[in-house]
């Protein structure tokens, strides 16, 4: 597989002895790695390992009770999602979580938020300043309704399209926020093989042109090997092993955790 | 057939985005404001306009405000009333405290009064959903009315405890007070529910809006995009109690003239709230529907028993309660999308009608 030639840079994100527990549920413990510019990093591990928990926690919704969370040089404390959102960090859902009732291009309209800036009594007219910015937006998100070849159901109700087609809407929410990390948490889940060969491709592409960097959770391991620079394996809430996918791949903690050794 | 867009080519993202993007809906709208603005006052006697017409648009700018804050925004309330009550009695003292301000400008002014209790009243919704937050409004509905039935200062110590409107003109015509034309009222009601309904219009198909909807669907979501809940939810209270009290202001000064603290109990919350569920939640247009349903089907039902059928008074009427409730229920289960609904399935088949396919 030809990769292209890629600049992975310094490091953007470092997390540092998380831990994260639910009442006596210890749901993270003591995990540390860091994800570097540009990069795709992969987290795997079996269900239950603690991924989609570590995405909340970078993204602010989890509260870690130990570790530091270091973002841009800058160390995180109590971060609210919104802030995050704020600092450019973006995130799709395991469990579809689009705005059903609204349209698609509503939807990745509503992915620009941050970056409209004109305050309610301008937008109720709708006129001027406020109109000029609706519509520059509109052209943005149009160019990211043609880069994900959507560009037939903008007007369509989310709610009423099938689930590949949603999963890619999701995705479009999360690029019009032109974010620097982007969170994705199991972008292929539920798909054929088609679909996700789509998806790979959007996610390469995304990567590619844009320089966004990306960590994605994902259970398709050729998916996994294939499309990432590093990889994260967590299991029971620890880290097991991390390194590239061949280092990776022949692991023995990998293959004992994914194969089942009892842990006593 | 009738309804096609074809042919019609929109060349940049303004021209796609407007309220009314196919001509047909341009013209429809063009011949309903001139019906509704000049055909109307020339031949409505003064009973349709003064009781039927003018609550309609009254109550219609009222369904329009709480479809904001419930269809929208998907917060749920009960305290329409006591928001509208604010609207009422702000107006009352603001009009008689400075008599020479023009009386659109006291609506306006009461309508803030009114979005500050909704502030203080939508503060809950940061840490309760749905039913709970419904209850929690309550509060609002009941304290509000206690206290201007309980503080004299509200309606200048008047022995009787009602609150009177005084006539006030604009440019040189009356349009508050008993002496006021009913077509200069209802072309008031009727402006001010038009300026509204393009304004919510604007609003929520900005990104004001979108923040609105978000909330609604997915509020997790909605937060991790980087909307703040506590400040989008109390803007879509600020709105929509504003709208309610310039409706409630409206509903004492165009409609009564004279009220208590009873116009405004919980039945007109209520009452309210159906016409949003029965016009369709999330629907500027399903507003105005609702209200003119609710308004008009009674009446409507009444002639029929009464005059058609010849029914006594006493019985009409509670033939009219039954009928009314089974017709509510029958449009509920047919389209819980509510009449907003209907109208758009009718225009989609209005498409290819009258042909096949």
């Amino acid at each position: 597989m030809s990769q292209p030639q890629k600049k992975i840079g310094d490091t953007l994100l470092k997390v540092e002895d998380i831990s994260l527990s639910f009442g006596g549920v210890k749901a993270i413990s003591g995990v540390s790695f860091e994800i570097k510019e540009q990069e795709i990093l992969a987290i795997i591990g079996p269900n239950g390992a603690g991924k989609s928990s570590m995405l909340n926690v970078i993204n602010g919704f989890y509260h870690p009770q130990e570790g530091t969370i270091t973002y841009k040089g800058e160390a995180r404390h109590q971060m609210r999602p919104h802030n995050a959102a704020k600092q450019g960090i973006a995130r799709t859902f395991q469990n579809i979580a689009l705005f059903k009732g609204m349209s698609t291009l509503d939807n990745i309209m509503t992915g620009r938020l941050l970056k409209m800036r004109r305050n309610f009594l301008w937008q109720a007219l709708y006129w001027g300043p406020a109109l000029k910015e609706e519509l520059a937006h509109r052209e943005r998100v149009e160019q990211i309704i043609d880069f994900l070849e959507i560009q037939a159901i903008r007007k369509t109700q989310v709610g009423r399209l099938p689930y590949g087609l949603q999963k890619r809407v999701e995705l479009g929410r999360a690029l019009a926020a032109e974010p620097d990390l982007l969170l994705l948490d199991e972008p292929m889940a539920g798909m054929n093989v088609e679909e996700k060969e789509d998806m790979c491709r959007f996610v390469l592409d995304v990567n590619d042109e844009f320089g966004t960097t990306i960590a994605l959770i994902e259970h398709d391991m050729g998916v996994v090997m294939d499309i990432s620079d590093r990889v994260v394996v967590l299991d029971y809430g620890r880290k097991i092993a991390d390194g590239s996918p061949d280092e990776v791949r022949g692991n023995k903690n990998v293959i004992d955790a994914y194969l089942g050794v009892s842990h006593d | 057939m009738l309804y096609r867009e074809a042919g019609q080519f929109k060349s940049s993202y303004g021209a796609d985005q407007a309220v009314f993007p196919i001509a047909q809906d341009r013209w429809f709208i063009a011949a309903a404001a001139v019906f509704a603005f000049v055909v109307v006052p020339l031949i409505a006697d003064d009973y349709w306009l003064q009781a039927i017409l003018i609550p309609l648009l009254v109550y219609a700018l009222a369904a329009l405000g709480l479809n904001v804050l419930t269809g929208y925004a998907g917060q749920l309330s009960l305290g329409t009333g006591g928001f509208m009550a604010v609207g009422a009695y702000m107006s009352y003292k603001i009009t008689t405290a400075f008599p020479e301000l023009n009386i659109i400008v006291v609506f306006l002014f009461s309508g803030l009064f009114s979005a500050a209790v909704g502030i203080v009243f939508g503060l809950p919704s940061l840490r309760i959903k749905g039913f709970y937050l419904a209850v929690a409004t309550l509060a609002a509905q009941f304290f509000l009315i206690w206290l201007f039935n309980k503080v004299g200062w509200f309606y200048n110590y008047n022995p009787s405890g009602t609150i009177d409107a005084p006539p006030r003109a604009m440019l040189g015509v009356l349009i508050t007070g008993a002496e006021a034309q009913p077509e200069v009222k209802y072309l008031t009601a009727l402006s001010l529910l038009s300026v509204f309904a393009l304004l919510t219009k604007n609003l929520v198909r900005s990104s004001v809006g979108r923040a609105w909807m978000a909330i609604r669907d997915m509020d997790i979501a909605a937060e991790i995009i980087g909307i703040r809940p506590l400040r989008t939810k109390l803007l879509a209270f600020a709105i929509s109690s504003f709208i309610c009290g310039v409706a409630g202001a409206e509903l004492f000064a165009l409609h009564f003239g004279s009220v208590e603290t009873l116009a405004f109990d919980i039945n007109l919350s209520f009452l309210i709230l159906f016409m949003v569920i029965i016009g369709g939640l999330g629907s500027i247009l399903g507003s105005i529907l609702g209200a003119a349903f609710m308004v008009l089907m009674p009446i409507a039902l009444t002639n029929l028993f009464v005059g058609g059928l010849g029914m006594q008074a006493v019985t009409a009427k509670h033939t009219e309660f039954m009928v009314f409730g089974g017709l509510i229920i029958f449009f509920l289960i047919v389209e819980p999308h509510g009449l907003a609904r209907l109208w758009q399935i009718a225009k989609e088949k209005l498409r290819l009608w009258p042909f096949p396919y």
